[in-house]
């Protein structure tokens, strides 16, 4: 049976492949026992730089897993955000249906609301058959005669 | 990219809520005047929904009156002149080249009548009448059972 030892680097070896990486001649191979060595804890401050940049192209090599997570967060925001806005919606036009602004003061007391409303109607009503006449030229269904009937009388 | 899809998500989600909430009357220019002037001193704006008026089931009824304010008359048949599009004119009453009195049949909306009434009187003081009803009944009867002789 045979047992493979993983071979670990000391610190000398370690300063001989940090060289050759900053030279670019190192291999996949040795980059990894690089690695691994730096990522050791306690080691001395002089490595603080280099274990700085392969932390930083460890963690871009490593796959992120797909979560569905976030996604249910945002839709659960977004729900709650929609629920608040109809709400408030809701409410606020229910207590605004029948009001009346009298010089800027709001009343909401249905029959002074509705008393302000025939006041207004009264200000509009005619005296006279106006609104019949016109009504009746909105069908148009004598017009033309009517309009024609004021030439017939004429030679 | 995955901000840019929440965002979007968020946005299209308030819009399903938002675009419900309009009304047939904010397609109007007038609905400018009630939101300028309404809750101005000297004014009176009324807003009824589903309630019964002079006898009349009105589905809304919302009418403004200014007073004192020539500006205001002048801004509101501006705000006509644009409406009066695709409308008919019931009647029209014009003094000195300006119209002091309109009555508008507007187009159906959403199976609604619509009328606007406009009337401007000089005495005994100016003052300036705005009506905007809608109602699922004819527009004549409406406007012969709600313009009583005075």
């Amino acid at each position: 049976m045979k047992i493979r030892m993983k071979h670990t680097i000391n610190s000398i070896e370690a300063d001989r492949l940090i060289e050759k990486y900053y030279e670019g001649m190192t291999t996949v191979e040795e980059e990894k026992r690089l690695q691994d060595f730096l990522s050791r804890p306690g080691l001395p401050e002089r490595y603080r730089p280099e274990q700085a940049i392969f932390g930083y192209f460890f963690q871009k090599k490593q796959k992120k897993d797909f979560s569905i997570f976030p996604y249910i967060r945002w839709a659960s925001v977004a729900a709650l955000i929609v629920f608040t806005v109809f709400s408030l919606k809701t409410l606020t036009t229910q207590n605004q249906t029948n009001y009346a602004f009298v010089d800027g003061e709001r009343i909401t007391d249905i029959q002074e609301v509705k008393s302000q409303a025939m006041s207004s109607l009264r200000n509009i009503s005619s005296d006279n058959d106006e609104v019949d006449e016109g009504l009746k030229n909105l069908n148009g269904n004598k017009l033309m005669e009517q309009q024609l009937d004021v030439f017939s009388g004429l030679e | 990219m995955k901000s840019i899809n929440k965002y979007l998500i968020i946005t299209l989600l308030l819009g399903f809520v938002v675009l419900p909430e309009m009304k047939a009357q904010d397609d109007l220019q007038i609905n400018r005047v009630f939101e300028q002037y309404g809750e101005m001193k000297g004014v009176v704006m009324v807003e009824l929904t589903g309630e019964m008026l002079g006898g009349h089931d009105l589905s809304f009824f919302k009418s403004i009156t200014i007073k004192n304010n020539p500006s205001a008359a002048d801004f509101i048949r501006k705000c006509l002149a644009k409406d009066e599009a695709g409308a008919k004119k019931v009647k029209q009453v014009v003094a000195n080249g300006i119209p002091t009195s309109i009555f508008l049949q507007l187009p159906r909306k959403e199976q609604l009548n619509r009328l606007i009434l406009f009337n401007e009187t000089l005495k005994p003081e100016p003052k300036i009448t705005l009506i905007y009803i809608e109602s699922k009944n004819d527009s004549e009867d409406v406007l012969k059972l709600i313009l009583k002789k005075k």
